[in-house]
């Protein structure tokens, strides 16, 4: 089929069976790739902020230093970042014109109290930026709390979203015609106080450690050359102790969650846990593990509890199992190396506490494990924590099929009829990986940089004379 | 008034900020490629100004408003339109991380061109989606889109250049904006032989085309006249003219399309409660960004 014919051809009815694999593999692409960006995007200006009230404090160069140069990133980021929120808004419509048509006015306002609070956010990352040099440095620290909140409020409304394709709320379905309509209940649907806290808890973590794995990095540089960079320890131990508080809360909303899913969406509960028959006291399996009992023990406190299996339900309305499971091993698998990672940091810490009481000198084996096996895991705990992400995604999104709106609407209803849409696929994926590529290229060349002098602004304005 | 009336209103308020002030980056973005000058791309750098890919946040608006308020409608325009709307999003995506890449690392040649090339392709492929609705069109690759395209590639050209002469002359820099003024001149002239004889062969019938040719002229002989200031308004006007006067002629059924009281009278609240913290940030941001480095705030 030619180019013009496809352009030309808007041939109405259902999508080719490639096509809808298109567009589901598109939003899953650029979706995820926008989460690991927004994820630093949040979490970065919090970071940033830390190492600038302990400059404030402390009136350390390093920690000034830091500050700056993470603030700079976080610019480049941002930027990154709100040019591929707006193709997904986009995609809402280019993709999903069924899903919108029918339930846009429903979910519409999260989107419109997340476009205010990015915007907000967007304005005060503009003062954050140029006042480096033009406002007083505590006026500057100020700028960069309405960043923080902004960015975190905006992930929450948007979550909500999502919380409610998988728990939908807010209106009636009379004769296929949605009335009824209450925006707030479907913004505060059952499924969105445990999705928002596990999704800022997660891109505090992708933030943390990836920051973190790039100083792990140097610090190995270090090692070898037989250097002690205070600048990389203090940029490595400030992220890194981000992450490293968040892993066992999150163990515990994780926890949650899985919970919460059982209760509310057993179909998905059923393909995450391997559930095939419904059983008493199901073992909890693992790759090739087998604990008896201890699934039910887990979810329900009862070793002895029922879970109901896929065979409880429909076969048409099963999701496709066995990736939502791997994606659902995947993410746990990593969460508790991360897990493990942040306790032997955490017990490193304490133990230097101890060690320094005593006569001030603190012995090589009492301090932070700057050991090489622990950067080198430090170092992967970025790509690590990224990859958890995107199969915490995979796990609700392709769970919840074959339904966009869980229970009400399946996704092949919801897809853009046009013939042609793999092309746009083909399209997205060529330009992304350009992006990301560029990007990560960019933000290597800004860290080989030398330190800049003091007060230089984020993006170098000409000089070019004073305004009049 | 109905809640519908406002919603569109509001949605063409969001399209005008977008064209006015979006446009104006795609403009400059377009003078960037065009200009062989080192210096003069420096200007156009700088007058990027603090907001760089944050004016998409009316693009956003715009989206977010219509598929709350006019969901089927907004169904029908992406779905429709899908190839054009997503090669914008793709420029949008280009555009805004070249621009900042060539800031952190200017020695990219291909950087700049990126930048520069997107810069026409996101206004071109807008513009051609909104002049095939409003002239009941099918396809974008019809005359009327291949109009709407250079037409609206144009006239953000236009309005560039007229911020540009003030920027420059913030700048303390006379040379630079003599010449943008020239740009102006002609990229104001092309826009009018566009528009006007468009509008007669499209059959526009709107007295908002008598406004935006009284605007485009009043505006020329400001520049003549050298009016910088002035001359940012009414070319403004001229421009936005055209919009409204292509948004009086699409032919939606909003009435049956219209979303939910409930659902509407939220978003005006979130709206008017946003708008307060918005608006005074936005302002310090302008002030800010208008004074030099190496001053710091007394008022703060």
């Amino acid at each position: 089929m030619s180019t013009v014919a496809l352009l030309t051809d808007a041939a109405q009815g259902a999508a080719t069976p490639a096509d809808f694999m298109a567009a589901r593999q598109q939003m899953a692409f650029t979706l995820g790739f926008h989460i690991i960006l927004a994820s630093i995007g949040i979490g970065l200006p919090a970071i940033t902020l830390l190492a600038e009230w302990r400059s404030l404090r402390t009136g350390d160069p390093v920690y000034a230093e830091l500050a700056r140069r993470w603030m700079k990133a976080a610019g480049v980021l941002f930027a990154v970042g709100a040019v591929s929120g707006t193709v997904l808004s986009f995609e809402m419509g280019t993709l999903w014109p069924g899903f919108m048509d029918k339930y846009g006015q429903v979910f519409g306002a999260a989107f419109a109290l997340e476009g205010i609070a990015f915007f907000i956010e967007a304005i005060f990352m503009g003062i954050y930026l140029y006042g480096w040099d033009r406002l007083s440095p505590r006026a500057h620290f100020v700028t960069g709390i309405p960043v923080v909140i902004a960015g975190l409020l905006s992930a929450s409304f948007v979550v909500t979203v999502n919380s409610w394709m998988n728990q939908p709320r807010g209106f009636r379905l009379v004769d296929g015609e949605v009335t009824d309509v209450d925006p707030l209940a479907a913004m505060f649907n059952p499924a969105t106080p445990v999705q928002a806290v596990h999704l800022i808890l997660a891109s505090l973590m992708v933030c943390g450690f990836v920051v973190a794995s790039v100083y792990a990095v140097a610090l190995l540089r270090d090692r070898r050359a037989g250097r002690v960079d205070r600048y990389h320890r203090l940029g490595f131990a400030i992220p890194f102790s981000l992450g490293a508080a968040c892993a066992p809360l999150q163990v515990l909303v994780g926890d949650w969650a899985a919970r919460f899913v059982e209760g509310n969406q057993p179909i998905k509960f059923a393909a995450m846990e391997g559930i095939e028959h419904t059983e008493a006291g199901v073992p909890f399996r693992f790759a090739v593990f087998e604990i008896p009992n201890l699934l039910s023990l887990l979810t329900k406190y009862d070793a002895h509890a029922t879970l109901r299996g896929l065979d409880a339900f429909p076969a048409d309305q099963h999701p496709p199992a066995e990736v939502v499971k791997t994606s659902f091993e995947i993410m746990i698998a990593i969460g508790m190396a991360l897990l493990a990672l942040a306790a032997w940091w955490a017990l490193a810490w304490w133990l230097r506490r101890r060690g320094t009481g005593r006569n001030g000198e603190l012995s090589p084996r009492r301090d932070l494990p700057w050991k090489p096996w622990f950067l080198r895991l430090a170092a992967l705990a970025g790509v690590g924590a990224s990859i958890a992400m995107l199969a915490g995604w995979t796990t609700t999104e392709v769970g919840r099929q074959p339904w966009i709106v869980y229970g009400v609407m399946r996704t092949e209803e919801a897809v853009n009829p046009s013939p042609g849409l793999r092309f746009g696929l083909y399209v997205v994926l060529v330009v992304y990986t350009v992006l990301a590529i560029a990007t990560i290229s960019v933000l290597r060349r800004m860290r080989r940089r030398p330190p800049a002098g003091p007060g230089t602004p984020a993006p170098e304005p000409v000089t070019a004379g004073s305004p009049r | 008034m109905s809640h519908g009336d406002i919603a569109l209103g509001l949605i063409l308020l969001g399209l005008s900020a977008y064209l006015l002030f979006g446009g104006a980056d795609f403009g400059a973005g377009l003078w960037h490629l065009i200009s062989r000058r080192r210096s003069e791309k420096e200007i156009i750098e700088h007058a990027m100004g603090p907001l760089w890919e944050a004016n998409h946040v009316w693009l956003i608006f715009v989206m977010v408003m219509t598929w709350t308020a006019f969901p089927p409608v907004f169904a029908e325009v992406m779905s429709t339109h899908w190839v054009p709307l997503s090669l914008a999003a793709l420029g949008i995506v280009a555009r805004g991380s070249t621009f900042v890449f060539a800031k952190a690392v200017p020695d990219r040649g291909w950087y700049a061109w990126t930048f520069g090339i997107s810069s026409v392709l996101t206004p071109y492929c807008l513009g051609a989606v909104a002049a095939t609705i409003a002239t009941g069109g099918s396809s974008w690759v019809g005359l009327a889109g291949v109009y709407g395209g250079v037409l609206t590639t144009t006239l953000c050209a236009y309005l560039a250049a007229v911020y540009l002469i003030w920027d420059a002359l913030r700048l303390g820099d006379q040379t630079h904006s003599l010449r943008f003024r020239g740009y102006a001149l002609m990229s104001g002239v092309a826009s009018g032989v566009l528009a006007l004889p468009g509008a007669a062969a499209l059959g526009v019938h709107s007295p908002l085309i008598l406004l935006s040719a009284a605007a485009g002229l009043v505006s020329l002989a400001l520049l003549v006249r050298r009016s910088y200031l002035a001359v940012r308004a009414t070319a403004a006007l001229a421009v936005v003219a055209v919009l409204w006067g292509a948004a009086g002629m699409a032919g939606f059924d909003l009435d049956s399309a219209v979303a939910h009281d409930a659902v509407l009278e939220m978003v005006f609240m979130a709206l008017g409660a946003g708008a307060l913290i918005l608006v005074p940030s936005m302002i310090w941001l302008y002030v800010l960004f208008q004074r030099g480095p190496g001053e710091p705030s007394r008022t703060a």
